[in-house]
């Protein structure tokens, strides 16, 4: 005789990951502030690669957030497509090999480029993620930013490990 | 004098005689509360039989009690059978002792046995009941101890190691997914867990209990982290991150246990690629995703 039919619970698909990559996406549009040309129309976060979480996150956050007074949009392909003029651009490590370029592509545009990626920005990305102890971590170089042509805060070095 | 002892003699005659026909009265009475029993009017033999047990005649006779004991379970069957404390059923649990304590003979004392199990397979079913429908575990528990008691009582041997984990097996996956669809019920988490820990000191290897307890584990990890407001500061990130990869190194344990019993568990590859990706091991993420693919197990 069986007490209770054993059915597990299914283990959480949610991806955890994406979503901390999200809320640390949104705490980076405090530290920084785009020139005047992008304080207008949407705030728009292009990813570039593939991660469905990741982008389904985002669309979460836009539904919700904004930053100031522009709602966030968020854009996706899977190759950098430089027609798209975002403030944030997120490359995914599919597309690692693309920094330098769009870092490149996108000096004094007011983008803040995100890689996730070992020594991205040695390749000119602002901000790059990484694993620390099982923690994401995100490394940052004020120089990239300055390049990128985005006021920085420096209160942001202390929540980084900086780079330059 | 010789008239005097004349009327004395008749006088213990008549006494003895007339306590005789109470015995034989009583016994009569016995025959009619087993008439009555077989006829299925318990109800109708319960005050006779009531009167047989008090009788100096027939209080120490086996039968006695063991048709009292029957006679009361037709009743207890009709309203108590489902209920966790009832003086019917203490009744027959009694008279059943008294009985086997009279030296039954061998058919009566296999009848005794007989009722002793049906009442331990009641309190088996209600500790069931209030398990999985009351989600009452103080109360389940009580019924489960009723139900080994009394059939220690039959057979005293008897082993309960398989029946005790698979009551507390029970016992945590209800529990534990109370507490996967509500982290905030901490009370079923806590029942979950003790529940799990005895079953681990039965059997440590134990894959319900071990996969139910990394699910635990992993779901808990997963909800602080879906909880997370999109506007949360660095430094509470950086709190959630400490706190999921110290749920997800617990979930991993237990998992990894499943895992090496059985390394086709779809459950348990399926969790640990989950366990994985939540600790940012790219590695073997990888190495699980490879094998789900192997296992056609779907993710994502």
């Amino acid at each position: 005789m069986c007490l209770v039919s054993l059915r597990f619970q299914q283990p959480s698909n949610f991806d955890a990951n994406a979503k901390i990559k999200a809320v640390f996406l949104y705490n980076f549009t405090r530290y920084f502030e785009w020139p005047d040309k992008k304080k207008n129309g949407n705030f728009i976060v292009y990813i570039v690669g593939k991660n469905d979480n990741l982008i389904t996150e985002l669309k979460n956050l836009a539904s919700k957030k904004k930053v100031g007074v522009q709602d966030i949009e968020v854009k996706s392909t899977l190759t950098f497509d430089p027609s798209v003029n975002p403030q944030i651009i997120y490359l995914l490590p599919d597309v690692s090999s693309a920094v330098k370029d769009v870092a490149s592509k996108n000096k004094s545009k007011g983008t803040l480029v995100v890689a996730e990626n070992n020594g991205a920005c040695k390749s000119g990305s602002s901000i790059n993620f990484l694993v620390i102890e099982n923690k994401l971590k995100f490394e940052y170089s004020k120089n990239n930013a300055v390049k990128a042509g985005l006021k920085t805060n420096d209160d942001f070095k202390a929540l980084a490990i900086n780079v330059d | 004098m010789n008239g005097l002892r004349y009327i004395f003699k008749n006088f213990i005659l008549v006494l003895l005689l007339s306590t005789g026909m109470n015995g034989f009265a009583q016994i009569d009475r016995l025959n009619r509360a087993q008439h009555l029993l077989q006829a299925k009017t318990p109800e109708l033999a319960q005050p006779a039989i009531d009167s047989v047990i008090h009788h100096p005649e027939t209080k120490d006779d086996f039968v006695s009690w063991t048709t009292r004991a029957y006679i009361y379970f037709e009743i207890y069957k009709k309203t108590d059978k489902q209920k966790l404390n009832s003086a019917l059923r203490d009744t027959i649990i009694s008279s059943v002792k008294k009985s086997n304590a009279l030296k039954p003979d061998a058919d009566y004392k296999n009848n005794n046995n007989k009722l002793l199990v049906s009442l331990s397979t009641h309190y088996y079913n209600i500790a069931k009941t209030l398990l999985q429908d009351s989600i009452n575990d103080t109360r389940s528990a009580q019924a489960y101890n009723k139900c080994k008691e009394l059939y220690l009582i039959v057979k005293p041997d008897t082993n309960f190691i398989a029946r005790d984990i698979e009551y507390y097996v029970a016992v945590g996956s209800v529990y534990s997914n109370i507490f996967n669809n509500d982290n905030k019920n901490t009370k079923a988490h806590d029942i979950a867990k003790v529940a799990h820990l005895k079953v681990f000191d039965l059997q440590p290897d134990n894959i319900p209990a071990n996969m139910n307890m990394g699910l635990m584990y992993l779901n808990q990890g997963i909800n602080l982290v879906k909880s997370l407001d999109y506007g949360a500061d660095i430094s509470q990130i950086d709190a959630i991150q400490e706190n999921i990869v110290k749920l997800a190194k617990q979930s991993e344990q237990f998992i990894l246990k499943v895992y090496k019993k059985d390394n086709k568990n779809p459950k348990a590859v399926q969790a640990l690629y989950y366990i994985y990706r939540l600790l940012n091991d790219s590695a073997k993420q990888e190495e699980f995703k490879n094998k789900s693919k192997e296992l056609n197990i779907k993710l994502d």
